[in-house]
């Protein structure tokens, strides 16, 4: 009697062709590209035009980032910084890592495309397994790079996005095949996959759940200009908003550094300012948010003493008295909470492993690197102006990620003749 | 509490205070009721406190300026503006399993009062004449009587208005129709009245019903349901189709839904002949826009927010639901009720929003 074991099916998305067979899908993966070759940056800057020029795309203002960071230009300076890499070390080759595994995180629907965009540039096959949620961003993203596969040869060779249902035995699979395995999507994705064995010569990067907060400064607010406050509030509106304050670098609470006495006029300006700009930009919030804020902040009033404003459409603000215990609660939706702070140290000292970005307005430079060093030893990973939360980055919660999807050959050369 | 107020709203009976004469006696009861629990609530004072700006928030003029609380609150909080000794029955809603249920502690004035007000309104439509009663549940459902789910709190408030009191299913949810056809044979021409959760009523009773073949006669019988539409929506039964195909197998003319909640029990919303709710004397419906909560005109679909004059031992008398309604008019001389009458919707869906962690979660399994 022989037992067969059961095919695995995945569904792939792009290319588009439904239901496959993932062994013969993995094994028609074969023979890693160049790093940084004319020919990827090509292929990314075609995506990008793609993007920019997909009617729905342009509709969404975090595609619209996406397309525009995988314009020529910034794929060239992701290149600069690669011939700086190589001439920095003259005794070693970079290759690519090889075979990359890709879990993308299920609430921001672009994320796949900038963790596999890197891995693609830096030479790798990928395959790239996708939330099965429906969105249309996701379908609209996955369409245009089926396209391009059409005529992109080397695109069309390497790289596949698929998705499945929770199905330990394909992860199994889709472990024992990568020399490096990328998965975003929180600590229980991580959890999960952390029990999965990789190949003893292949390496791993995690992204858990984060915690995000933003810290202004009370004098240099109020003192700020008109335009520069309605700027900041648009700033802080996309840092909330894109992804319904559910990206790992969304703020939730609000330090504000300053004396007591400003706080009123402080967030009063703050709210004005912010409910302009989700009136100037008609922002109407899913119909549940509203309830699921509203909710949350009753059940945490039971026990905080807090004090809350209903009045703001699409938002919900909560205030801590001072002297409350500063809590860390992620709502989502629109949802942020309000608390002063004497110093930077003081919020530093509210630091946990698993903070991640720091948004800020009107720190000094000698405050932020205090910030940075006292709150960035307890976990924080970066510190950006408001309205840059959720702008990707090459060095994502701490790691270098081109770095991670390259390995290093060293060469020395030995005596001539 | 000694109340001219409430007096005044259940003096006049449910149907015949005019709309605008009406609010103005339930704003002054609301404003009675908020600072009753403002007082004796220490939870309830808090949230005033934290979210509605303290005392000023006990001043208001309009219904829809009075402060509420989201009707899930009471699943994860003990809310009480009695001592706990005073309580002589807990309500818990229904829920489906695994889900944190309500519950609602009342003390023996509440309950006088619920009862006292829900007799007025069923007699409105069962007249006050005690009529032979079927219920469509099995008797289980009523077997504990300190503690009940909302289905059986729905069975007990009804109890008094019938006689010989018969429960048409066995414990195994199956229609015990012989049972049944010796009940109504040993109470002929007494015209009774059915009674059941909606989604019970269809499934074990119409659909069984349609599935043996069997065509009840019972022209002057009445068939009464409540208990929400969520699982009906779910096999696209309209409620213009409920009634059709439940009229059509049991020949019962007159088949009434009400909108009530464990969270309000008493102050329940009749269907009225224009198959809208009615809203009663005591208890009114403000409809809120869902992004904003802001309240909105009649005609405008929205959050619903239930207004009660009785609740007393908890302080459960403006609620914001998570149904989804709209005002259809009011003081309607077709019908010849006076008040607001709306239509239930739908309920809200639940916030989706999406961590980062959910790529790999399991399906959520579908309530029972």
């Amino acid at each position: 009697m022989t037992v067969t074991a059961p095919v695995l099916q995945v569904r792939l998305l792009a290319p588009v062709a439904g239901a496959q067979a993932l062994t013969p899908l993995l094994e028609a993966l074969v023979e890693p590209g160049e790093p940084f070759s004319a020919e990827r940056r090509e292929t990314l800057s075609r995506l990008s035009r793609a993007i920019l020029q997909d009617a729905g795309l342009r509709a969404d203002a975090a595609s619209v980032a996406l397309g525009y960071w995988l314009r020529r230009a910034n794929v060239d300076r992701l290149a600069q910084d690669f011939d700086r890499r190589r001439a920095a070390a003259p005794e070693t080759v970079f290759v690519p890592v090889g075979r990359v595994f890709h879990v993308a995180p299920g609430n921001v629907d672009t994320l796949f495309v900038y963790s596999w965009a890197l891995a693609y540039l830096c030479g790798n096959l990928n395959v790239v397994r996708v939330s099965g949620q429906p969105s249309d961003v996701l379908a609209r993203l996955l369409g245009v790079l089926s396209a391009q596969m059409e005529d992109d040869a080397e695109l069309a060779r390497g790289d596949r996005f698929i998705t499945y249902e929770h199905d330990q035995a394909i992860s199994e699979a889709l472990s024992r095949w990568a020399t490096h395995r990328v998965v975003w999507g929180g600590d229980d994705t991580v959890a999960l996959f952390r029990g999965l064995p990789l190949s003893a010569h292949a390496s791993e990067r995690t992204f858990g759940s984060k915690f995000s907060y933003s810290v202004l400064a009370a004098a240099a607010y109020l003192a700020a200009s008109e335009e520069a406050v309605d700027r900041l509030a648009a700033g802080f509106f996309n840092d909330v908003f894109w992804f319904d304050q559910m990206a790992c670098s969304s703020p939730h609470l609000v330090f504000w550094i300053g004396p007591a006495d400003r706080m009123d006029a402080a967030l009063d300006r703050f709210h004005g300012a912010l409910s302009r700009e989700i009136e100037r930009r008609r922002h109407r919030g899913a119909a549940a948010s509203a309830l699921h804020r509203l909710s949350f902040v009753f059940d945490l009033a039971c026990e905080t003493d807090l004090r809350a404003e209903l009045a703001h459409p699409e938002f919900l603000a909560v205030r801590l008295p001072d002297g409350a215990v500063w809590r860390r609660e992620a709502c989502g939706g629109g949802l942020f909470t309000h608390v002063r702070a004497d110093d930077v140290t003081q919020v530093a000292a509210f630091g946990q492993p698993h903070d991640q970005t720091v948004t800020h307005f009107g720190l000094s430079p000698a405050e932020l690197a205090t910030l940075a060093r006292q709150a960035g030893t307890r976990g924080v990973d970066r510190l950006v102006p408001i309205g840059e939360a959720l702008a990707f980055d090459t060095t994502w919660d701490g790691y270098d990620l081109i770095g991670d999807f390259l390995r290093r050959v060293t060469v020395r050369a030995g005596p001539q003749g | 509490m000694p109340s001219a107020s409430l007096d005044a709203l259940l003096a006049a009976g449910p149907y015949a205070l005019p709309q605008a004469e009406k609010r103005a006696i339930l704003v002054e009861r609301t404003r009675e009721l908020t600072r009753w629990h403002y007082e004796r609530c220490e939870l309830y004072g808090h949230l005033v406190d934290r979210i509605f700006g303290g005392r000023r928030a006990l001043e208001f003029d309009r219904l829809e300026d009075a402060p509420y609380l989201p009707v899930s609150l009471f699943k994860t909080r003990e809310l009480r503006s009695v001592a706990s000794g005073e309580v002589v029955k807990t309500l818990t809603s229904s829920g489906t399993t695994g889900q944190a249920v309500s519950r609602i502690h009342l003390d023996a004035a509440t309950a006088q009062l619920q009862s006292r007000t829900l007799v007025k309104i069923m007699q409105h439509v069962l007249g006050v004449e005690r009529r032979p009663m079927v219920f469509l549940d099995h008797a289980g459902v009523v077997r504990d009587r300190r503690s009940f789910s909302a289905r059986g709190a729905g069975i007990l408030g009804l109890l008094p208005f019938g006689r010989q009191p018969f429960y048409a299913l066995r414990d195994d949810m199956a229609l015990d129709l012989d049972g049944l056809e010796a009940y109504l044979a040993s109470t002929r021409g007494q015209r009774p009245v059915f009674f059941g959760f909606t989604f019970m009523v269809w499934q074990y009773f119409v659909e069984a019903l349609e599935r043996l073949g069997r065509r009840l006669s019972l022209p002057g019988a009445i068939l009464l349901h409540s208990g929400g539409w969520k699982k009906l929506e779910a096999l696209r039964v309209s409620p213009d189709e409920f009634r059709r195909r439940a009229q059509a197998v049991t020949g019962i003319e007159t088949v009434t839904n009400y909108y009530g909640m464990v969270e309000q029990v008493g102050s329940v919303y009749l269907e009225n002949a224009r198959h809208c709710l009615q809203a009663p004397g005591v208890s009114d419906v403000i409809v809120r826009d869902t992004n904003t909560l802001e309240p909105l005109p009649p005609g405008q679909a929205g959050l619903l927010q239930v207004v009660s004059a009785l609740p007393m031992s908890y302080p459960g008398h403006s609620l914001l639901t998570e149904d989804l309604g709209v005002v259809e008019g009011c003081d309607d001389p077709a019908t010849g009720m006076h008040g607001q009458y709306f239509r239930i919707l739908g309920r809200l869906p639940r916030a989706e929003l999406r961590g980062c962690s959910d790529t790999f979660q399991k399906p959520a399994p579908v309530p029972a």
